[in-house]
This record gives C-alpha cells, sequence and structure tokens, in this order.
C-alpha cells in the first residue's frame, strides 16, 4: 500500500513544528496509538503527546491543512472503538497532560488536564474530605478527558450522577486550531454539556473544570446472594420503587462471582445464582434504619443470605473485586464480548430473562455484571475467536441483546459510549430527523470532519457493513 | 382566547396567537413561519418571559399550555416523561402522589410550565444537592424550525447514544427550537424538610456563614436574604436573615437543626426559628418568588452566577454599589450555589429611570455573569439583557444559524443578539 504524499508530509510538518519529542511517526513507536479494548486496529500516520492546548492546536491545524483525521486518546481503555484511528490521520495523547492544575477545595472544584487518571484526582484530594464521584470501573487507569468524551458512568452513578453531571467547564482545541472555553457560569446556549459525551468528535478537550462532592460521613456496604439474577434483579426494582436510592446497586451472577472470588478472595458467597452488592451513604444515623430495610426486601425477594462489610478495608475489597470483574473473567475465558446496554428499570428482571435465553439460543456462555440500579447491563458473551460459529454467534446474540433492550424502552449505551462499534445501531434508536439535529452540531463545531470519523453516526452505506465481533 | 397585548414582549405585541395540542403541530407551525418569513417566540407560563431581550421581530405566539399531559410516569422506574405545557405545580403534585419529587424550585410553579422552566435555564437553591434541571433531563423532544421534530436521550437514567441535544435545548430560550416534551429522573421525597431562619445583622453574617460551613450534614439550600420585606418570614424586622433548609430522615434534620442552633448561637445568634413539613415548603417557595418579584413598576432583578464562597461578599457589595446611586436594594445570595440576586428599586419610576443606566454599568462591574432576570418591562428594555457575551459566543451564533437559518424563533432574545 502507497502511502499518500499528504500522510508522509503530516509526519515531516509536526515534527518540524514540535519536535522529535511531541510527534511520532515511526511504526514501531505508532502501535501503541493502533488499538484499544475494540477488537479492530489501525496504525495512525502519525502520533503527538502534546504538553500544553497550544501543541495541540498547531498539531490539529497541521493534521487539517494535510487533510488528515485526528482522533484523541486518553488511556485506550475504550470498549467501542472510539480511541481507534480507523482511518490513520493523527492520534493525540494525553499522556504529558495529566497534571491536577488547580484545586478549590472550599468551592470543590478543580481544574485538571484530560491525562489525569481518574482515580489520582480522587486520591489527592482526599484529605480535603472532596472526592471526584463518576467511578467507572477503568477508574484505576482511564483518564478524566476520556470520562469526558463517553461520558462515562461506573457503580455510584446511580445517585451521584454520570460524568456530565460533574463537568463545569472545558477548554478545547477547534478545527481551527484554536483555544476555547466554555463555563456553566457563562450565559448562552450549554457547550459544556454537548461537548460531554461527544467522543472526540467536536472538538479536543484540553482542559477540564469539574465539580467535586464531600465524602459522606458513613458508608456502608451490603452483600446478598440469590438463587439467581432474576430474583437479584426483582429484588433491585423492589429497593427503587420503595424510594430508596442507594449510592450504588450492583449484581453480579454465579459466573462472575466464581471468577472474581477465585482471583480476589473478597468473601463473596460462591455457587449462589448472582449476588447483590448495596452501598449506602450519608448520614450515621440513617444507616441501621436504611440497611434493615433494605435487607427486609432482599429477603422478601428471595436473599438466601445478607450481610454488611465490617469495615473499610473489607468494603474496598468488595469493590476491587467489583470493579476488576472484566479482569478476572479473562482469566477463565478465551475471549468475552461485553455489552452495555440500557432498560428502565422495571424492566430488568424481563431483560435479564431474555439475555439469559438469548445466550443459550445461542450455545455461548454468559456472565453479567452491571450496575443494576440504574438499569445499566453489561452481559459478557465468552467464546473462543478460533472458531468460525462462536464468533458469529456473539455477533448475532450482541445485535439480539440490543435489539431487546430497545423493544423495552431502553438504549443501546448507558455509558460505554457509540464509538465505532455501535454507529451503525445508532438508527435503532433515533430517527433521521433526530440524527439530521445531532448532525447539525457537528456541522457546527467540526464542518470538515476532522475530529474522530467514522464514529457515533452511522455510515452512509449501513446495508453494506459487516459488523465485526468486539474481541477482549 | 389569549389577549395578544398580554403576550407582548418589550414594544413587540405578536399579530396573532396560536395554541397547538400537539408536538406535530407545533413543528407545523414553526414550519410554516420558517416558510413565511414570520417570526414565532415560544410562550409558556410568562413567568420568566423578564429573561432575555425583546425578539427584534414578533409575528407568532405558540402558546404550549395546551401541551399539558404526563406522557409518561411509571413511579417505580424513577423516572417521568412531561409535555412541555404542564404547570410545575401540577408535576409537582402528580410526583407527591408517589412520594417523589423533581428540585423545580422555580418562580410561581402554578403558573410556570415544564417546557418553559427549562428553556429559561431556571436552576434552583437545591441544584447544589440533587443537581440542576439540566442534570436530570435524560431526554427530550424538539420541534425545529424546519418543521421536524428530534428526539435526544430517552426514558433510562444512564445514556450515551448520540449527542446529549437536551442539554442545548435547556437554557436556548426558545431559539433552537421549541420543547414539547422532557423526560426527568425522579427523586423519592425526603421524609422531613425543615426550614431554619435565623435573623442576622451585617456584622454577625459573616460569622453565620462561618457557623453553617461547620455543620456536618450539608444543608438542601442556605441562602442569605436582605430586605425582600414583604416576602419570607421573618423573626422580628431585621432586614437580613439566614433561610437553611434541611431535608432527610427525622434522625438526621434533628442532628442538622442541633447543631445548626448551636453553632448559631456561639455566633452570637440566639434566634432560630423552624418550619416544618408544608409550612418549610411554603417558606422555602417565598423565598424562590422573590427572585422575580418586582416590586410595583420600579424595580429590576438581576441574577449572576460565581463560587459560593464568594457570594455574600459579592451581594453586599452589589448593594452597596447600588445604594450610593440613592437606590434601594434586596438580595439573595445562594452560600450553595453561589448564585446571587439583585432587586434594583427606585423610591419611584422616574427616580430608577434617570439612574438605571448606572445602576447596570455599577452591578456588571462586580457581578461578572450578571443577566436580567425580572422588572418593569419598559425599563428592561433600556438595558442589555445578557450583558457582554461569553467568548464562544461565535459558536452560540453558528448553531442559531445552523438551526433556525430564517431566524423564525424569537430572533435577537438570547445573548449576544441571536
Amino acid at each position: 500500500m502507497s502511502i499518500p504524499v499528504a500522510a508522509t508530509e503530516l509526519g515531516t510538518r509536526l515534527v518540524e513544528a514540535l519536535g522529535a519529542d511531541v510527534a511520532l511517526t515511526q511504526p514501531e513507536d505508532l502501535t501503541v496509538y493502533s488499538f484499544d479494548a475494540y477488537s479492530e486496529d489501525r496504525l495512525p500516520t502519525a502520533a503527538v503527546v502534546p504538553r500544553d492546548a497550544r501543541e495541540v492546536g498547531i498539531a490539529v491545524r497541521i493534521a487539517r491543512e494535510c487533510g488528515q483525521p485526528v482522533v484523541p486518546r486518553g488511556a485506550g481503555t475504550g470498549l467501542c472503538g472510539g480511541a481507534v484511528p480507523r482511518n490513520g490521520g493523527l492520534v493525540v495523547s494525553f499522556a504529558r497532560m495529566n497534571r491536577l492544575l488547580e484545586l478549590d477545595a472550599r468551592n470543590k472544584r478543580a481544574r485538571v488536564q484530560p491525562g489525569l487518571i481518574n482515580l489520582d484526582l480522587s486520591k489527592a484530594i482526599a484529605s480535603y474530605g472532596i472526592f471526584y464521584a463518576p467511578d467507572p470501573a477503568s477508574q484505576k487507569i482511564s483518564t478524566i478527558g476520556g470520562n469526558v468524551g463517553t461520558n462515562a458512568g461506573g457503580p455510584h452513578c446511580l445517585s451521584y450522577g454520570t460524568t456530565t453531571n460533574h463537568i463545569l467547564g472545558i477548554e478545547y482545541v477547534d478545527e481551527a486550531g484554536e483555544v476555547h472555553r466554555t463555563s456553566l457560569d457563562d450565559s448562552g446556549y450549554d457547550l459544556t454539556g454537548v461537548l460531554v459525551g461527544s467522543e472526540g468528535t467536536l472538538g479536543i478537550v484540553t482542559e477540564i473544570d469539574v465539580r467535586l462532592m464531600t465524602l459522606p460521613e458513613t458508608v456502608r456496604v451490603g452483600l446478598a446472594a440469590f438463587g439467581d439474577v432474576e430474583a437479584a434483579s426483582e429484588a433491585v426494582s423492589a429497593i427503587i420503587g420503595a424510594g430508596i436510592v442507594p449510592t450504588a446497586l450492583e449484581i453480579m451472577d454465579k459466573l462472575i462471582v466464581d471468577a472474581v472470588e477465585a482471583h480476589y478472595h473478597a468473601g463473596f458467597p460462591l455457587g449462589s445464582g448472582a449476588v447483590l452488592l448495596v452501598e449506602i451513604a450519608g448520614a450515621a444515623d440513617d444507616m441501621d434504619e436504611s440497611e434493615a430495610v433494605l435487607a427486609r426486601i432482599a429477603r422478601e425477594h428471595g436473599a438466601l443470605s445478607w450481610r454488611t462489610a465490617r469495615d473499610a478495608a473489607e468494603r474496598d475489597a468488595l469493590w476491587a473485586s467489583r470493579k476488576g470483574a472484566a479482569g478476572a473473567i479473562g482469566r477463565i475465558a478465551p475471549n468475552y464480548y461485553i455489552q452495555d446496554a440500557c432498560v428502565p428499570r422495571t424492566k430488568l428482571p424481563q431483560v435479564m430473562h431474555e439475555i439469559d435465553r438469548i445466550a443459550r439460543d445461542h450455545r455461548l456462555p454468559v456472565g453479567n455484571v452491571f450496575h443494576a440500579g440504574d438499569g445499566n447491563l453489561h452481559p459478557l458473551l465468552i467464546f473462543d475467536r478460533r472458531v468460525p460459529r462462536e464468533v458469529q454467534a456473539v455477533v448475532d446474540a450482541g445485535t439480539e441483546i440490543l435489539r431487546t433492550c430497545i423493544a423495552m424502552g431502553g438504549t443501546i449505551s448507558g455509558e460505554h459510549g457509540i464509538g465505532y462499534e455501535k454507529r451503525e445501531s445508532l438508527s435503532l434508536v433515533f430517527s433521521p430527523d433526530d440524527l439530521a439535529a445531532m448532525g447539525r452540531v457537528r456541522d457546527v463545531f467540526d464542518p470538515a470532519r476532522t475530529f474522530n470519523p467514522d464514529k457515533i453516526f452511522p455510515s452512509g452505506a449501513v446495508c453494506g457493513e459487516v459488523k465485526r465481533a468486539h474481541v477482549a | 382566547m389569549i389577549a395578544l397585548d398580554t403576550l407582548a414582549l418589550g414594544d413587540r405585541t405578536p399579530r396573532c396567537v396560536e395554541e397547538p395540542a400537539e408536538a406535530a403541530a407545533v413543528a407545523a407551525l414553526l414550519k410554516s413561519c420558517s416558510a413565511s418569513g414570520d417570526a414565532a417566540v415560544i410562550v409558556g407560563g410568562g413567568t420568566l418571559q423578564g429573561i432575555g431581550n425583546a425578539p427584534a421581530r414578533y409575528d407568532r405566539a405558540i402558546v404550549m399550555r395546551r401541551l399539558d399531559r404526563i406522557a409518561t410516569y411509571d413511579p417505580r422506574d424513577l423516572t417521568i416523561g412531561i409535555e412541555a405545557g404542564m404547570t410545575i405545580a401540577a408535576v409537582n403534585a402528580r410526583l407527591a402522589e408517589e412520594r417523589q419529587f423533581i428540585p423545580f424550585d422555580v418562580p410561581r410553579p402554578r403558573d410556570a410550565t415544564v417546557g418553559g422552566t427549562l428553556a429559561a435555564g431556571w436552576a434552583g437553591p437545591r441544584r447544589a444537592t440533587y443537581g440542576g434541571l439540566r442534570d436530570l433531563v435524560i431526554g427530550s423532544t424538539a420541534a425545529l424550525a424546519d418543521g421536524t421534530l428530534a428526539t435526544a436521550g430517552g426514558m433510562v437514567v444512564k445514556n450515551v447514544t448520540g449527542y446529549d441535544m437536551s442539554k442545548l435545548y435547556v437554557g436556548s430560550l426558545g431559539t433552537l427550537g421549541a420543547i414539547v416534551r422532557a423526560n426527568f429522573k425522579t427523586l423519592p421525597r425526603p421524609a422531613v424538610q425543615r426550614l431554619a431562619l435565623a435573623p442576622l445583622s451585617l456584622e454577625i453574617e459573616e460569622r453565620a456563614a462561618a457557623a453553617l460551613a461547620t455543620v456536618t450534614i450539608e444543608p438542601a439550600a442556605a441562602l442569605v436574604m436582605r430586605g425582600f420585606a414583604g416576602n419570607t418570614p421573618r423573626v422580628r424586622d431585621e432586614d437580613v436573615r439566614l433561610i437553611v433548609l434541611f431535608e432527610g430522615s427525622e434522625a438526621t434534620v434533628d442532628r442538622a437543626t442541633r447543631e445548626l442552633r448551636s453553632h448559631l448561637g456561639a455566633a452570637g445568634i440566639a434566634q432560630t426559628r423552624l418550619y416544618d413539613g408544608a409550612d418549610a415548603e411554603r417558606a422555602f417557595q417565598a423565598t424562590i418568588d422573590a427572585t422575580i418579584e418586582p416590586l410595583a413598576d420600579r424595580s429590576v432583578t438581576y441574577r449572576a452566577r460565581g463560587l459560593p464562597t464568594a457570594a455574600r461578599t459579592r451581594m453586599d457589595t452589589a448593594c452597596a454599589h447600588v445604594e450610593r446611586l440613592g437606590l434601594d436594594a434586596d438580595a439573595i445570595a445562594d452560600l450553595r450555589t453561589g448564585d446571587v440576586y439583585v432587586r434594583v428599586a427606585g423610591a419611584t419610576r422616574d427616580g430608577l429611570e434617570t439612574r438605571l443606566a448606572d445602576a447596570d454599568a455599577a452591578l456588571r462591574r462586580v457581578l461578572s455573569h450578571a443577566t436580567l432576570l425580572a422588572g418593569e418591562p419598559a425599563l428592561r428594555a433600556r438595558l442589555d439583557a445578557w450583558g457582554p457575551p461569553p467568548s464562544t459566543i461565535a459558536t452560540m451564533r453558528a448553531l442559531k444559524a445552523r438551526f433556525d437559518p430564517a431566524g423564525t424563533l424569537a430572533p435577537g432574545r438570547y445573548v449576544g443578539g441571536i
């Protein structure tokens, strides 16, 4: 394959403008920027690791002049191919822009660079009694910039909301390479709200103002074991229906619990069909009563046992294993495909039943680890990529699960984003008019489609696309 | 039938008024306006019409009040889909039946509508605790100027499926499209609501704020109010008072009350009056109503966002500047969100009119991000409601041009002449 002149020019000009320290053009240096946690990879033409917004602007300008796309990249933990440079071009890595720039603890605000790792922020500010609430399972490695791109969620979104509810302003580089700053304090359209969750298609985020929260006075984590996932789901629906909003309500089924327990030894009850992890947080006065209500509802819905983590260490161990569930599956499965969908919470028992049926129909083992309180599902379909039947079965089962969720009034992504993987499925949820309205926003921010093209929106040739499975 | 002159904005009165009852009818109206070159203003309850400038053109008023149904509500999902014309009071009443709520915190809820409240970008005091309306909206349908209906989001509480278009319509004052339906997260109603009211003097205001900061249970809202004689209950005839709203379980609210009283007592504030349940709700509503309450025909009210720790000082400075001009100032500082509201009034309408430009300049100097919120229409018409536009105004103008190329939707009403 011949490399187009514009592409070679891109590398040369980037090195000239930013130096070989910032601009990378050698294939061996570019490999790490060719993939994320989705299956497909593609080598970029060049990558930059800028130190500030000015350098980002220079890189964007050069890429645009060379007619090359620009793809921003956080930690590369995205599951939908959002950081993969599908058509080559320039990848912008934020590995060097990873600092906490300003902290205003009294007003509970901070300004951070996009490459700052999510958990590092909360660690850095814990001594002030505050924290950054969005906590995707990947928070030990994923960056706040990446979290902004996908409007990342996490177990504690149940009461604290997703990333968008914690972003107060954004500095971004536009397609002309110019730097802008948005703020919720400004009058005018809520550009901040539109940028969050736009998966790098509207501009390149270079600074983020985040809202911080006061650490709760007391935290308690309860663990209930159930005979099966449907019973656990019924309990979740009942808890929400009773007007209780815990800070987190997570379900893991047998397959996941066994894998997690083998790896983490956190004390999950082995052999039960499903466990429900409940966290309540707030004033100390309410804890006993809240816990009693939760335990009662769990028992009424068939809980086989209920226990409470004794101390912070046990609580942390339970959470560490919950957040490490996907990794633990890697030990027992040749490959897995993790789906992300969201349904109204009353539909949980029904949708879990359907997922089980779909997996059986396609002869695939399925594990479920999900944000039950939000109705946000993550079925893990286990397969072996060397077996063609299984690869096709995963694709078919994944699509069927999405269609089932949509039919129940749900949607095709709760927190992972659309990226490349689900772009063709977007038209299952939205009409051409709905998509046209979104397209107008894109026309304004990125008329030449420089930023992360081939993501989110369906391609023109929907029928010709062959969807391939995501292999983890 | 609605009288046309009641729909006037500044010196513009519409030629006709439309009252569509279906979303599709709203879209069709906008399409016909775009084709004929008519300018349309989307009208809710009219309570927040004081926000924004008078439109440059105004041919048709599209009143949304007949779109007043709950589209879907399963309380067990803690979500609700509501048509734009439903009043906030009606929504609140329906939610209360299920022991749920949405913290609209909006003035005059019996008149205010869901669509109008969202379009105005209303953000009340309890947003520091529960999130603002922009955060609780999980989906929307908007009628656009080209006659299409565009839906975004959905009825699920977590969603990253395409752009979050709802955020764009919320706060756009009907200049990008007409919100015809919005979906919200709902919240379980707290068991107990208690409002604590304490008289302050300027000298101990700072100590009171410091005392409040040491209460371990965060209040749902905390405000310092100056003046507004007609609007809130008082302990005695004090001019300045602290208003703190606690929400939660009985045990939590009791502890919070004890702590607050003890800290305020230590700061030298002996009297704290408490209101529970419906009384607390009424007192809180009165405080919110004050934010847009005019003083006869001789006041204008501003709102400014900022840092919570600066709110009280910003309020005091703003009031001092207003009073230096021989005008009266009533004001509210929201200690949790940082919002500052200042109502500027003259002894007479003429008294305000002659000093209006000076007061406006002074306020904008000391209150960054100040925008006009309410007041006598002819006086407001002499000012730019928005002040200097933000640095991103070019992008905002481009959005307007892309969504509404013919300038159908309230042209000139928004920031920077949009």
